[in-house]
């Protein structure tokens, strides 16, 4: 039985606007998200991995914008709801998110989508302890679900005499002690030892796996569907990597939920993945199951970034690495042809009038015209190409 | 030294801020004022004429009731009358209570007060950035005590501490003899730039301390970053190494503090001079210490010094933003993804 | 035949932690922290020795202590038969050319004020070699053995991308013509695509110029690719050391083995294989006495950790 989509992400494009010019961070990108399942997201720094993590949960910030793109989410009651009032949002069970208000999005974060972070220091705030920053977490899921289309933080308008009492007594009252008794029982599903004593542990007394796991615990909270995980092993060392990749795993097999899963590394994609997307240059230039994507990749970047890396098990005398680097996403430096076409192995005069379409056969989808083409190494270009126009 | 990069940075924030224009305008007008005044102050700062004493500035006429007694027949009578002082164009900014020029003492102002500042920061600066480079390139112990020993200064007020230094010491005043007077452009003005030596020292003093403390954080920072481990792998001495890579990187920071200090030293001294410790008799602060007395008959007396000083410090300060804003980004940190 | 260029023995360093004045003044003890802890290993001329363990286990604090850039608390670094440790005056100057250090932070190891040639000839210019004009015509030579261009030089570090700045770190080790260079993480902060142009290069350097490497990494693939031989370091120690096929096909250290196992493979069949991880997290040093008790709950400690170490 094919699992049903939940999220289906088209033309998906992010941009930032800053001094420099305009950044095409993320450009018209297409793949769906399947029930249960974990698709990952593979790339290089700066490829636009987390813009895109950021822009399904609509958390770009300014000078970031999303500029087009539809966001299809599959909510019956939500279609329901939306079906007379904005019958163009509506395609069956599916609503587009992107065509509702941002306080519809904004009251799914939680319940419906949530976001485990690469840098866990960073994510929680120091000076509150882990226990009471997933407790609070909690609160606001309970009581969204109690008033919905509603949320609240501590840090969102709550009265200048909670704020003083708040100021006197840190904690009155605002995380009742289900929260409490949730949070704790949060910490022990992601293996946190001793979770009733950890639950007043502040961030800097967790090691980096802990608080990597805390993190899930508060992503957790909400009970979401689709938890969208942006490197959440790069920051640790491999063993620890290992326990959270198993924990991921169960969690997954518990709930049921899907996972969007953002990492550069390969490994991390094979061990957890069920289909991929491969990034370069804020597209997705390859995507298909796993499989298809590991060994019959067609487009040369794929192959590239999976020549590139050493094996552990059998070390190859010599490396086959992309040469070049990663291009900047500045806009007005993006030229209308295949961006990846100056590191490109097999690049053709073709690959250079236009940016080349995408070609699928079933699930496997590549922007390369070598999906499509046969190719001779012949109709290469001429190895200092690009030299020569750079010189010019 | 300074790098096309950084040319590039000052040029663009320059042109993208309003505040860096006006500050950098300000700033390039006082600089000017003081280098050519006695070219462009239209008389002897100091030249009295008690005929013409308390003359308005252009625009502000008064009239003030006058009274005289007369004799007439043998009669005393009291005639009340209603005079106009009249402002003239010679005198644009009007005169002070010894009939000196306001406008050329305003425009010699300048030279006190940036000589002060500028000499002073740049003592601060050599004393300050030398002395915090040594503490944090060392860290440790060395730095305990020489930080130590700085945090003392800087917890005395500065001005009390200014004063007592000056009372301990003396008003020694320097002379440098002005180059447009000796040079023959300009011969009728003072023929010396009277500089109060004691104030100098006394501003580098009571402010190297924050200096020090700038320049001990960006050492103690820059000495563990890998590029100084690795001149360390070559062999460096510790004197190539802060020449070479602590002192340039540390130079943004106290550039700007630098700027900003020229303002403060330039509001001490004239708060010494105010309070009359200067020993410097053509200053703002001077000057506005003389007007107060006629604060409420004439006003600009005192005003006009004190427009100059809130012009100078608030342009100086804006530069130091523009030089701050403009010079951070310059070396822009990235990550890279493993 | 191996001649052996550097010889570390009982190699130790221990910082000490928190000590501020006050604590001084108060005259509480202040932590120690043994972050290298008895260090013993051999370097042949010509070879490259792994140094690979997770973080904080003091792999970068070996590299750096016996190239003197730390002072050592105990132990002796023979280089050519010389203790680094005992070296001062011009036999240090000498020690210093002969052994050049790659850094990990491609950002923090070039100093952003100074352009590629200073940078590349600043080791000429410390050491006082050649003229000006022959320091110039040697930064123009190695940024093109680097794989850059001569028209790159006068670019600030800012202008290049990481992989080329590690590139420019690596001339500028190399500008001394030393026999021995530490690598520490040359690769970790680099892309994929970029860390395989990198490890190519150190690769044809080292035939060039007959180099010897310690290469420190905690990436298992990339010491497995580039290393003759590997020692594995866990908490200031080393825990097992051998020939690279021995260490990777038939670890007999089970920290190691748990390593080992811990890497997710780029393959379709790693899908879903669980892993018997580790338990606990990786204790730091700081912490003595709950590393110890985390190793010894360790359900393998039973083993003595150097039982096999030098199999060769
Ligand atoms: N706040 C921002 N302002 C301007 N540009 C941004 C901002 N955030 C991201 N970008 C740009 O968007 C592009 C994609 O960045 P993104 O963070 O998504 O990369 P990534 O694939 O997640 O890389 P990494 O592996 O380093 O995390 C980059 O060129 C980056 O410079
Ligand atoms: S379109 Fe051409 S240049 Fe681009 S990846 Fe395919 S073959 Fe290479
Ligand atoms: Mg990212």
């Amino acid at each position: 039985m094919a699992a049903r989509d939940l999220l289906r992400v088209r033309d998906l494009s992010t941009r930032f606007f800053t001094g420099e010019g305009q950044i095409n961070a993320v450009e018209s990108v297409d793949f769906d998200v399947r029930e249960g399942e974990v698709f990952g997201i593979v790339g290089e720094s700066g490829s636009g991995k987390s813009v895109t993590a950021f822009s399904l949960l609509d958390l770009v910030e300014s000078p970031g914008q999303i500029t087009s793109g539809e966001l299809w989410y599959r909510d019956e009651d939500l279609a329901a709801e939306f079906r007379e009032q904005r019958p163009e949002a509506v395609d069956g069970e599916f609503v587009d998110l992107r065509r509702t208000s941002e306080r519809v999005r904004r009251s799914l974060r939680g319940p419906s989508f949530s976001m485990v972070f690469q840098d866990p220091m960073s994510s929680f705030n120091p000076t509150l302890t882990v226990g009471e920053q997933i407790a609070e977490a909690v609160e606001v899921q309970r009581r969204a679900s109690t008033n919905p289309r509603s949320t609240r933080s501590r840090t969102q308008g709550y009265g200048l005499g909670r704020m003083l009492a708040g100021m006197v007594l840190p904690d009155s009252g605002y995380v009742d002690e289900d929260s409490e008794a949730q949070a704790v029982k949060l910490l022990e599903e992601v293996g946190i030892p001793d979770p009733a004593e950890r639950y007043d542990a502040y961030p800097h007394q967790f090691s980096g796996g802990m608080l990597q796991r805390a993190m899930v615990a508060q992503a957790l909270a909400g009970e979401p569907d689709l938890l969208v995980a942006d490197e959440p092993t790069t920051a640790l060392d491999v063993t620890i990597q290992a326990q959270i990749l198993n924990l991921l795993d169960d969690l997954q097999a518990e709930t049921g939920m899907s996972i969007v899963l953002i990492t550069h590394n390969l490994g991390v994609i094979a061990r957890m993945c069920d289909r991929v997307g491969v990034m370069y240059a804020g597209e997705i230039v390859e995507r298909g199951t796993l499989e298809e994507v590991f060994e019959q990749s067609v487009h040369p970047y794929t192959e590239g970034l999976l020549g590139s890396i050493p094996d552990l098990d059998d070390p190859a005398p010599r490396l086959q690495p992309i040469e070049g680097s990663v291009p900047n996403l500045l806009d007005a430096e993006m030229e209308d042809r295949c961006y990846f076409a100056d590191r490109c192995p097999k690049a053709m005069e073709k690959c250079l009038d236009k940016p080349p379409e995408i070609e699928c056969e079933g699930e496997h989808a590549a922007k390369c015209v070598l999906a499509e083409t046969e190719y001779h190494d012949s109709r290469r270009l001429p190895e200092d190409y690009f030299e020569e126009v750079a010189d010019d | 030294m300074i790098s096309p990069r950084t040319l590039r940075n000052l040029r663009s924030e320059l042109r993208r801020s309003a505040l860096a224009k006006l500050g950098v305008t300000l700033v390039v007008g006082i600089f000017l004022m003081a280098v050519f005044a006695p070219v462009l102050a239209p008389h002897d700062p100091t030249d009295q004429n008690l005929n013409d004493s308390q003359l308005p500035p252009l625009g502000f006429s008064t009239t003030e009731n006058r009274t005289t007694s007369e004799f007439v027949d043998g009669e005393v009578t009291i005639v009340e009358e209603e005079v106009t002082v009249n402002a003239t164009a010679e005198h644009p900014l009007g005169t002070d209570s010894l009939g000196r020029d306001v406008l050329s003492r305003t425009i010699y102002g300048a030279r006190t007060s940036l000589l002060v500042g500028v000499i002073g920061a740049l003592l601060a600066v050599l004393v300050g950035v030398t002395y915090g480079l040594v503490a944090g390139y060392y860290s440790g112990r060395v730095d305990d005590g020489l930080m130590r020993a700085a945090d003392v200064m800087l917890a005395f007020p500065s001005l009390v501490l200014a004063i007592a230094l000056i009372g301990l010491w003396g008003r020694a005043a320097i002379r440098i003899p002005d180059p447009f007077v000796a040079a023959g452009i300009t011969p009728g003005m003072p023929p010396d730039i009277v500089l109060p030596g004691t104030v100098v020292l006394v501003v580098a003093l009571v402010n190297w301390g924050w200096f020090a403390r700038v320049a001990r954080g960006e050492a103690l920072s820059l000495r563990s970053q890998e590029y100084v481990t690795a001149a360390r792998s070559m062999g460096a001495g510790d004197a190539f190494i802060i020449r070479t890579h602590v002192f340039p990187n540390s130079v943004t920071p106290i550039l700007v503090l630098a700027t900003i200090q020229v303002a403060a030293i330039i509001l001490l001294e004239s708060a010494l001079s105010f309070l009359g410790f200067s020993g410097a008799t053509l200053s703002w602060g001077f000057d506005i210490a003389q007007g107060r007395q006629y604060l409420s008959s004439s006003w600009w007396i005192a005003t006009m010094p004190g427009i100059a000083i809130v012009l100078a410090v608030v342009g100086i300060n804006l530069v130091g933003d523009w030089l701050r804003d403009a010079l951070d980004p310059g070396i822009e940190q990235g990550e890279g993804g493993v | 035949m191996t001649e052996t260029l550097l010889s570390v023995s009982d190699l130790e360093k221990h910082y000490v932690d928190g000590a501020s004045l006050t604590d001084r003044l108060l005259g509480v003890e202040p932590d120690r922290v043994r972050a290298v802890d008895g260090v013993s290993f051999e370097v042949q001329r010509g070879e490259t020795l792994g140094l690979v363990g997770e973080s904080g286990c003091g792999k970068s604090t070996t590299g750096e202590t016996l190239l003197r850039l730390r002072e050592p608390t105990g132990g002796t670094a023979a280089f050519d038969g010389e203790d680094v440790f005992e070296l001062s005056g011009p036999e240090l100057a000498t020690f210093r050319r002969r052994a050049g250090i790659v850094f990990q932070d491609p950002f923090s190891s070039l100093d952003p004020r100074l352009t590629a040639r200073e940078i590349i000839a600043e080791p000429l210019v410390v050491n006082d070699v050649g003229t000006a004009a022959e320091r110039d015509e040697r930064a123009a030579e190695l940024i093109e053995r680097v794989g850059l261009s001569t028209g790159q030089l006068d670019r600030y570090p800012n202008e290049f991308s990481g992989g080329q700045r590690q590139r420019i770190g690596i001339a500028r080790a190399l500008a001394l013509e030393p026999e021995f260079v530490v690598c520490d993480e040359p690769v970790s902060a680099l892309d994929v695509s970029v860390q395989a142009q990198i490890l190519n290069l150190l690769d044809d350097l080292q035939d060039e110029f007959d180099l010897t490497y310690l290469f420190i990494a905690h990436d298992l693939s990339v010491v497995r690719h580039i290393s003759d031989r590997v020692a594995v370091m866990y908490l200031g120690e080393i825990v097992e050391r051998g020939p690279v096929e021995t260490i990777f096909e038939d670890p007999a250290h089970p920290y190691t083995e748990a390593l080992l196992r811990s890497v997710p493979r780029a393959d379709p069949s790693e899908h879903g294989r669980r892993v018997d991880a580790l338990p606990g997290d990786v204790p730091s040093p700081r912490d003595r006495a709950a590393c110890f008790r985390a190793v010894e709950d360790h359900p393998y400690w039973d083993s003595d950790p150097l039982a096999h170490a030098d199999a060769d």
